[in-house]
């Protein structure tokens, strides 16, 4: 018998044990919970839906986030923030009063500029400005809106990327993604709400999808590449899935007796836990099988047959899945960025690596009429200095031309939910060092973001330590101008 | 400074609540809630963002500015400013504003003539004359309580499942099945006492409580961070277990925890008591700033000790004074002071940036009597390898001209482990490609590093040498300890919680809201630890008695037991809460008897079952009509399920373990130079759950999908989720399925028919008998499979067997 067909009967024998179970009769504070769970995908989530602890405090324009991180730091003025007055500079040291105090992480203030050697050129109608390492992109240049005065307040990887998705450059606090499902919870009771994809950990580890001081539950799941995205999917070898759909109505039947004495709620919590695990052995490895898709979309992401795409385009045609089925925030982790050696053979090819794939999703979520109400982002935690490293920080050897990691401006691209079309914001001094015109730190971009889901970004708060926290501290403003 | 409990309070005494005809309305309980939530954010202690010159968190202030005006709520500015329909005018400017119920609560309060109370956290404990008689002093608070809300306590639990329970708690392991049937032959009062006496006897104690108090010293065994480079704090963890066992007062606890290092002669034991607050996790990614460095731990240290010592959140008080509780800033910075005394613990390594390392006292540490015996051995050979490799150095610097040219040319440098030597090597051969005349002393010195290395008259013994350090190295561990400078450290403030922008000169003290400080202690942390343990202090003996209360009922009587605060909820049994902190330090703070106290009560003793009305009157359980029941935590769950398939092991202390996890894990972390995870062999396959190594970077997954974490921070209560994950997690983890598989066989071999067989296996994890119905589902699925396997699958994922009941 096929997987499904087994499915199928024995979602009949369950719904048998469950009426056995309203027979008996007492249904306590759980009833609501169970009653959903016969609605099938309606409710009783683990992962969070019956949890969301807002409707929403207004309309919102997204109603989920594929979040595309650059692990490491983009370089903004080889990529979207073009700085001809550089070649000016090239090999000079920028003025001092620029410099004076400011944290550099391996170089010094005094360290000579650097020109970018791409041509950068107006994209789409809207003549929005790239440079040439992403033909791709370029194609979509009309749906994006590019900010080029993004700044943070940390230089070092881990903190960084701490600070773009909780707001704080230390462990313990909720990300971004923890809070979009803290606030708005899932919309399928059967997928956790917040999913992390990655071709390697960023430099923070799992805390760059921790749920920080929100309860647990909130915290992302990390699907693994491959047949089993999660750890202990798969049975035993040699438990047949009729065996374990046997065990899991013992359990049930079991857990049911125990209810009748307790009458704990979490006991029909757990019973429908249960039964969800083994419907996502099944419904898991399907969701992750890629093959499913039709060529013409594969070749979108890079991932037909002579297509190039690895990683990275798998995740985001995951995330495309994820999506559709209701998962609320996935994030995706692209590591190698930190491009403080070797700049200029190392950053095209991890531009190459990302472009197809990135242009890819935006048609692909276009197609399917997603793209109005998903919000896609792409940047790393910092820039990168307009000035160059030349030498290895551990050994101090010399090495071919570098950037250094870059707090004071940086850029980012979003597009979808809620977003101008077509739309450049903000600006750079003549070297990429500084913002002159509409900063954008992080905390206002979260505020932004969370505004575009329908969230109040001061009202949305967790009581922990005795203080009302949210996703941007005591600060943040809503970038009004960038909202379609 | 102007301290905030002593300013007068007129209406101090009114504690009980005041009445207007209409219903009473008490200050702490009403009305303090809602200043703090709606006011005191611009009208509170902090004055820096104070608006409109007003403060409402003293009486006077609002009185003097005409805000209350006593007895007149409809002629006070407050109640005005929060009722008026002009939006502009109206009060909170943002969010919600008060609700009917509040406005009407305020009126009321005004109109008594607004007496303010202490909060009663910085109050000390007020004891209660207790009725004479025989009720446990615990029942009698709780009891009062059920009364009012119009609920009757449970009869007592089943005696199998009250010493499943008692065991659970007190040792963290099920009770044998031998056991269960001993105390159901005789479950009287003396024999409950008996086990309750044992099970705090059991040196399995120490590691059941450890876990608890390891959250709390967010005990690790790595970084964190970029790299998560490996550290050995298991001596510290050993130490808590043993301080545990043998019932350390928590005084002498606490004061060896903060400040073992500067008792006079302090004993080892005492220094490694003070691994405590080095176990914070700590970044030493590329280009962090030792100097930011030092102030994130410190900041860390001020924070934990606030948390767990006095539930004071003092974070807020490191960028500007605390907006809801009184605690200014500079307070916050007098605390910083004592351990700003530290001495330097980490340096950069080599001239490079990437790399930190700590360079702060540590104690070198030996296990067993075998190790040390085995340490001397190779320690004498050693010195034996390096005398013969001195000799040989002349030979290999006679050859080096030779050598140099030679090693160039050939490909040898790919066998050379270049992390051995200084950094500056490592890069390539930089160094022997300068011509000698020009190299430095420095890189002279790393070349003939490199020569002796590789020439074959000193190579051999140079690679002898490494193997015997390296074994020697895994013999005696280094763990870190405190230490501070003999000479005064000079703190001052930091603006905006900004350390490179230094604001005035403060010197160690403690929050003024607070008992004062004896002008006799030390300046230095061993002051402040006595300071902490002084029965004057309102809170550490409260804040202390409230945790192991959670840990035992699963919710607090302050259900934020990390903050006691003017934002924290009410407690549910106030005289309880008094009662337990006043016997504690009676019973001088002895943390058993806090348990057995805790343990002996009617209360505790209660069944957990309930009908479906008595859950709906009381669905958290806070007022306690019925016994504890919650899901275990993820170590008692591992520690339980092995135990319960016979494969546990009883062994205690000593280094961390490493059973089997799913591959790749430890490779994923970013930066890391150990990225090999060293599955361990044999028994330490099945230690205790507090014993698996703790990888901040990337903690084992059964640990995570069970509310545990990667300790990054001090953890004073966990949540306890209830996901699928942990199903599959339960059911297909190798070691869960290993443990179904000895359990099987275990069930095989109970002599009887299928049905002995049945019942034993339910006793054996759940300790109660199985109803008839839960016997037959377990003999059905056996006989329908033919093997124990899938029963012994059910039972270790039953809801009652994840769950103290």
């Amino acid at each position: 018998m096929k997987a499904d067909e087994i499915d199928r009967l024995r979602a009949g024998n369950r719904s048998l044990a469950r009426r056995e179970f309203f027979r008996r009769g007492t249904l306590g504070i759980g009833s609501l919970a169970l009653s959903k769970l016969l609605q099938d995908d309606l409710g009783a989530s683990i992962f969070g839906n019956d949890n969301a602890i807002l409707k929403s405090h207004h309309a919102p324009k997204a109603k989920r986030v594929i979040f595309l991180h650059m692990v490491g730091g983009p370089s903004q003025m080889d990529t979207f923030d073009p700085k001809p007055e550089l070649d000016k500079w090239d090999g000079k040291s920028l003025p001092e009063e620029l410099t004076r105090g400011q944290k550099f992480a391996f170089i010094t203030g005094d360290a000579r500029a650097i020109r970018s050697p791409y041509s950068f050129a107006p994209r789409g109608e809207s003549g929005m400005i790239m440079s040439e390492l992403f033909p791709h992109l370029a194609t979509v240049a009309d749906e994006l809106t590019m900010i080029r005065s993004m700044q943070t307040n940390e230089i070092n990887h881990g903190s960084g990327e701490l600070f773009l998705h909780t707001g704080h450059g230390r462990l313990g606090r909720p990300t971004f993604g923890a809070w979009t499902s803290y606030g708005l919870g899932s919309e399928n009771s059967n997928l956790p709400s917040y999913v992390v994809l990655k071709d390697q950990h960023p430099n923070a580890g799992p805390s760059a999808w921790s749920s920080g001081f929100l309860p647990s539950k909130h915290q992302g799941v990390l699907f693994r590449t491959g047949r089993n995205p999660l750890f202990y999917l798969e049975n035993p070898h040699d438990v047949s899935a009729s065996e374990r759909g046997d065990v899991i109505d013992a359990i049930g039947e079991l857990n049911g007796l125990a209810f009748d004495r307790y009458q704990d709620p979490e006991i029909q919590t757990r019973i429908a836990q249960y039964e969800l695990a083994y419907r996502m052995q099944t419904s898991v490895p399907e969701l992750s099988d890629l093959k499913r898709e039709p060529e013409h979309v594969l070749s979108l992401y890079g991932l037909d047959a002579d297509g190039e795409g690895g990683d990275f385009a798998k995740n985001c045609l995951l995330a495309r899945r994820l999506c559709e089925r209701g998962v609320r925030f996935v994030q995706i982790f692209n590591k190698g960025w930190d491009h403080h050696a070797n700049i200029y053979q190392a950053l095209p090819r991890s531009a190459a690596k990302v472009d197809r794939a990135c242009a890819g999703l935006l048609i692909d979520l276009k197609q399917r009429g997603l793209l109005d109400d998903t919000l896609v982002i792409w940047g790393g935690e910092f820039g990168r200095t307009p000035m160059v490293q030349e030498n290895n920080a551990g050994t101090g050897a010399k090495t071919a031309p570098g950037r250094d990691h870059h707090k004071e401006c940086f850029t980012i691209w979003m597009a979808g939910g809620g977003v101008k079309k077509g739309y450049t914001y903000g600006a750079t001094d003549d070297f990429g060092f500084g913002v002159t015109e509409n900063a954008v730190h992080v905390h206002d971009w979260h505020a932004t973001c969370q505004h575009l889901l329908g969230i109040d970004h001061e009202q949305l708060t967790y009581r922990h330590q005795g203080r009302d926290f949210r996703l941007t501290d005591v600060h943040g403003h809503i970038v009004r101008n960038i909202l379609a | 400074m102007i301290s905030f409990s002593r300013l007068p309070f007129i209406f101090l005494t009114i504690t009980c609540g005041i009445s207007t005809g209409e219903e009473a309305v008490d200050f702490s309980r009403d009305i303090r809630p809602i200043l703090s939530g709606k006011c005191f954010k611009c009208h509170g202690p902090d004055s820096g963002s104070r608006e409109a010159d007003l403060r409402l968190d003293l009486r006077d202030a609002a009185l003097d500015a005409e805000a209350i005006i006593a007895g007149a709520a409809h002629e006070s500015s407050l109640f005005d400013r929060v009722t008026t329909g002009d939006l502009d005018d109206r009060m909170p400017p943002k969010g919600k504003p008060l609700s009917q119920e509040e406005v009407r609560l305020l009126r009321i309060w005004i109109d008594a003539g607004a007496p303010y109370e202490n909060h009663w956290a910085y109050e000390k404990p007020v004891p209660t004359d207790l009725p004479s008689g025989s009720t446990h002093p615990i029942d009698h608070f709780v009891r009062a309580r059920l009364e009012e809300k119009g609920l009757r306590p449970a009869p007592p639990a089943d005696p199998a499942v009250l010493l499943r329970r008692l065991s659970l708690d007190l040792i963290g392991i099920p009770p044998t099945i031998e056991e269960v049937s001993r105390f159901e032959r005789d479950p009287s009062e003396a024999c409950y006492e008996r086990e309750v006496d044992r099970l705090l006897a059991s040196n399995h104690f120490g590691e059941k409580w450890a876990r608890h108090w390891l959250d709390l010293a967010r005990y690790a065994d790595s970084n964190g961070y970029q790299h998560d480079d490996l550290r050995t704090m298991w001596p510290y963890r050993d130490w808590v277990i043993n301080a545990l066992n043998e019932d350390m007062p928590f005084d002498r606890f606490t004061i060896e925890q903060l400040a073992g290092d500067l008792l006079p002669n302090p004993s080892r034991e005492q220094l490694v008591a003070t691994g405590f607050h080095r176990n914070v996790a700590t970044n030493f990614s590329g280009g962090s700033k030792v100097r930011e460095l030092r102030a994130d731990i410190l900041h860390d240290r001020v924070s934990t000790t606030g948390q767990v010592w006095l539930a004071m959140t003092m974070e807020c008080s490191q960028c500007h004074d605390h907006k809801f509780d009184p605690i200014p800033q500079r307070d916050y910075y007098e605390l910083y002071a004592y351990f700003n005394q530290a001495v330097t613990e980490f340096a950069m390594e080599g001239p490079g940036m990437f790399r930190k390392k700590f360079i702060g006292a540590d104690l070198p540490f030996v296990g067993s009597r075998i190790d040390k015996r085995r340490v001397e051995e190779i320690s004498d050979t050693i010195e034996l390898v390096a005398a013969k490799l001195e000799e040989a150095k002349a030979t290999a610097l006679a050859d080096q001209v030779k050598w140099e040219r030679e090693f160039l040319d050939s490909d040898r440098g790919a066998n050379i482990p270049w992390k051995r030597f200084p950094w500056n090597l490592r890069g390539g051969l930089n160094h022997l490609r300068i011509p000698p005349a020009k190299r430095t002393d420095d890189e002279k010195l790393n070349v003939e590093a490199l020569l002796f290395y590789d020439h074959p008259a000193t190579g051999p013994h140079e690679r002898t040498l490494d193997r015997l350090k390296e074994e020697r190295d895994d013999l005696v561990a280094r763990t870190m300890v405190m230490k501070d400078e003999k000479e005064m450290v000079p703190t001052n403030l930091f603006l905006r919680g900004d350390y490179t922008s230094l604001g005035e000169h403060v010197e160690p003290g403690v929050p003024d809201v607070l008992h004062p400080l004896d002008p006799g202690l030390p300046p230095n942390r061993l002051g402040l630890a006595q300071w902490i343990v002084d029965p004057e202090n309102p809170l550490t003996a409260r804040v202390t008695v409230n945790r192991f209360w959670a840990e035992i009922f699963g919710r607090g009587i302050v259900t934020t037991p990390e903050d006691f605060g003017m934002q924290s909820p009410s407690p549910t049994h106030p005289e309880l809460l008094d009662w337990l902190a006043l016997e504690f330090i009676r019973q001088d703070w002895s943390m058993k008897q806090l348990i057995k106290t805790i343990v002996m009560s009617e209360t505790y003793r209660q069944t957990a079952t309930a009908c479906a009305e008595k859950m709906a009157q009381d669905p958290a359980n806070e007022w306690l009509a019925r016994g504890p029941r919650f899901r275990l935590s993820a170590e008692l769950i591992r520690d339980n399920l092995l135990a319960i398939s016979g494969r546990l092991s009883r062994k205690i202390g000593g280094p961390a373990v490493y059973p089997p996890q799913p591959e790749g894990l430890w490779k994923e972390i970013s930066g890391a130079d150990v990225s090999h995870y060293p599955t361990s062999e044999g028994e330490d396959r099945q230690r205790r759950g507090l014993y698996t190594f703790l990888r901040r970077g990337n903690p084992n997954p059964m640990v995570l999908n069970f509310d545990g974490s990667g300790r990054s921070a001090c953890v004073t209560s966990r949540d306890r989720s209830n996901t699928p994950v942990q199903a599959l997690n339960l059911l297909n983890d190798p070691c869960y399925v290993e443990a179904a598989q000895a359990f099987a066989a275990w069930i095989e071999g109970v002599p009887g028919d299928d049905f002995s067989k049945a019942t034993a296996a339910f006793r054996r994890a759940v300790a109660r008998q199985p109803s008839e119905a839960e016997r037959q589902a377990l003999v059905a699925l056996y006989e329908k499979h033919g093997s124990w396997f899938s029963v012994a699958q059910v039972i270790l994922n039953l809801d009652e067997t994840l769950t103290k009941s």
